[in-house]
């Protein structure tokens, strides 16, 4: 069993006196943030930074910005302005948005907002030692000024603050989602932290309020010639191909880069990768996924949490069994899909899919990994066993399927499969590398050469959907030219450059679909999904299960 | 709160080349340039109140900004009233090079 050591060198680590903000709005804010390390900044953020940056222009002669920190009261902070008004010295805190209205309309301070200046307020006492009366709050929006005084009952509420913030900083518990549904509405974090689908895990028939953006919309970039040289210039990037004048892009409209074959990168370009979150990616010119660029975002405390679930035989196992039943269930779905509109059904078909029937049941009584695994391999012989069936009357003979074979593959199909899997495995791991948890953990594949156990486990979900689907499709709409699209070989088919073009922009373009996710019940692009999978696969062990492994196909 | 995304038009004069240098390669990042000193940009709240904020660090008060956002009809006109070239769309998410 995993050990996790208490760390005693936060408890004299001071708090921002933003977090005791961040703290009272949502104690879950505050873990997330200060103990989990995720940060995402939404639109106010910024816009608050930059009234502040407005303001600092406008009072040029007398802004002070003042970074305090007092280790006897526990806090650091930096202070608006200070102004001295008839003798007294008074912190000020400027707020973008509005105040608050009480019971007959009379302004008053958000709780958040009024610890927030009392903090500051006790700050400026503790460490410069002038006595500190009240501070002042001005709401931009309504333009209001709210007084604070600084009294007992203020001193004590921010004393009880930072000692709530402490004990929650020692706690490996997440703390649950607020009450207050109004708060995650405006939260910057409810991406990360998704709320609605917490309260939907704790009650079924909760009606789930979509907060998780329903798609990424930043350009995925697929590099397919060798030679070429990826650079940065200024906040774009720069593609030069052979004979080809240079390309520029806009750092923030592109998401992914993904290298084929031999190009190459600058380091320039690689540090600015991982600062912009650009998820960067290699694979092969054979179409074998090689590797990502991990620049380790996301806490240690999320994995810590993911070694702890994770090494828990029983916990891996039910994790297991929800995934081969979710992929299992997704094959034999798209088998009687296949069925549909055919004026006669192949018996071998209808026999594989009673038979994917039987083995399903074995799932869920499974008593161990290596019998689950068994009851996979199964699944999937069935299941490739009857999906020629599935292609239409005129494909190619070269185009036929006839069994699953790879490493290297050799016939058209097992290629195109190959390289969608690659592909797939990809964007799975630029899932698991943005949630911040650890690809090398899982729970049902066991480690080997470079594919992460994690990603491979992930993968099960999303094979039919994403790969196997359109690969069909594509074959019956005939789209495949079996020379111009191939490079045969003596001991292996690869796909040629066009070949590899066509994929991308069949599998690139299948991602942008959206499909309504049966638990949460609302659309999302496949994109999108595959990453709220792995936020959901992450909330099985932090006390939110019951929603991962639910895609299954209908 | 989903991620909805809108056209803007940026435009500026700027009176200093230090300044006006660091905004222009600022702004390259978030968009294309359409004409000298004027940028187009699809930005999500979020990244227009990023792009303000960081503008604001850089620009002076003497220095003249203009966002112009646009709906989907403007959009349209753009299109409409203007050489085939000056608002091309790409849209497709992704792009094989």
């Amino acid at each position: 069993m995993l050990q996790t050591l208490n760390r005693p060198a936060l408890e004299q680590e001071t708090l921002r006196v933003s977090a005791l903000h961040a703290l009272v709005y949502c104690p879950r804010l505050f873990y997330l943030e200060e103990v989990e390390e995720l940060y995402t900044q939404d639109a106010a953020v910024f816009a608050g930074r930059r009234l502040h940056a407005e303001l600092a222009k406008a009072n040029d002669e007398d802004w002070d910005e003042l970074t305090l920190e007092s280790p006897e009261l526990g806090l650091r902070g930096k202070v608006d302005a200070l102004r001295t008004r008839d003798g007294q010295i008074i912190p000020y805190e400027h707020k973008r948005g509005r105040c608050y209205r009480g019971n007959n309309r009379q302004p008053q301070a958000w709780e958040s907002d009024r610890i927030q200046i009392l903090a500051y307020a006790l700050l400026i006492e503790a460490v410069l030692g002038v006595p500190v009366s009240e501070g002042r709050i001005r709401y931009h929006a309504d333009n209001v000024l709210v007084h604070v005084p600084l009294n007992a009952e203020g001193r004590q509420a921010v004393h009880n603050a930072i000692h709530q913030a402490r004990q929650l900083r020692q706690s490996p518990q997440r703390p649950p989602v607020t009450d207050n549904e109004r708060l995650c509405v405006r939260c910057s974090l409810a991406p990360v932290c998704l709320p609605e689908e917490s309260r939907l895990a704790h009650n079924p028939d909760y009606p789930a309020l979509r907060l998780f953006p329903r798609d990424d919309d930043r350009e995925v970039l697929h590099i397919l010639e060798a030679g070429t040289y990826v650079g940065k210039t200024g906040e774009q990037l720069k593609i030069s191909r052979q004979n080809q004048p240079d390309e520029k892009f806009p750092a923030r409209q592109i998401g992914q880069i993904v290298l084929h074959s031999f190009s190459q990168i600058s380091t320039q370009a690689m540090h600015f990768c991982a600062d912009q979150q650009i998820g960067l990616h290699f694979i092969s010119g054979g179409g074998r996924y090689i590797g990502s660029f991990d620049t380790r975002q996301g806490s240690i405390q999320r994995r810590i949490q993911q070694y702890k679930a994770l090494s828990n035989p029983e916990v891996c196992l039910n994790l297991a069994k929800k995934l081969v039943a979710c992929r299992g269930q997704s094959q034999r779905k798209y088998l009687m899909r296949g069925q549909r509109g055919m004026a006669e059904i192949p018996p071998p078909l209808t026999a594989a899919i009673d038979q994917m029937q039987r083995l399903l049941k074995q799932v869920d009584l499974a008593p161990t990994i290596d019998s689950l695994l068994g009851l996979e391999g199964n699944l999937a012989a069935c299941y490739f066993g009857a999906l020629s069936h599935l292609l239409g009357e005129d494909t190619p003979p070269e185009l036929r399927f006839t069994g699953r074979n790879r490493r290297p593959p050799h016939d058209r199909f097992n290629t195109l499969l190959g390289f969608g899997y690659a592909l797939l495995l990809k964007d799975v791991i630029n899932a698991i590398l943005v949630v911040g948890l650890e690809p090398a953990l899982g729970f049902y594949h066991q480690p080997r050469t470079q594919a992460p156990p994690l990603a491979l486990d992930l993968m099960e979900i999303f094979r039919v959907p994403l790969v196997d689907m359109p690969i069909v499709a594509s074959i019956n709409r005939q789209q495949w030219d079996v020379d111009a699209d191939f490079e045969v070989h003596k001991t292996h088919i690869w796909l040629s450059d066009s070949g590899k073009r066509k994929f991308i922009e069949l599998y690139e373009k299948r991602k942008q679909e959206t499909w309504k996710h049966p638990a949460t019940n609302y659309s999302l692009t496949y994109r999108r999904i595959l990453e709220l999978e792995v936020r959901l696969l992450e909330k099985e062990w932090s006390g939110e299960a019951g929603l991962f492994g639910q895609l299954v196909l209908r | 709160m989903s991620e909805h995304k809108n056209w803007y038009l940026i435009c500026y004069d700027i009176r200093e080349p230090k300044r006006w240098r660091k905004a222009y390669k600022l702004l390259k990042g978030y968009g294309d340039t359409l004409q000298y000193s004027i940028i187009r940009c699809r930005l999500t709240m979020r990244d227009r109140e990023k792009l303000r904020w960081e503008l604001e660090k850089i620009l002076e008060p003497e220095d003249s900004l203009l966002i112009v956002g646009l709906c989907n009809s403007c959009l349209e006109r753009i299109c409409l009233c203007n050489r085939p070239e000056a608002w091309s769309i790409q849209d497709t998410g992704f792009r094989i090079l």
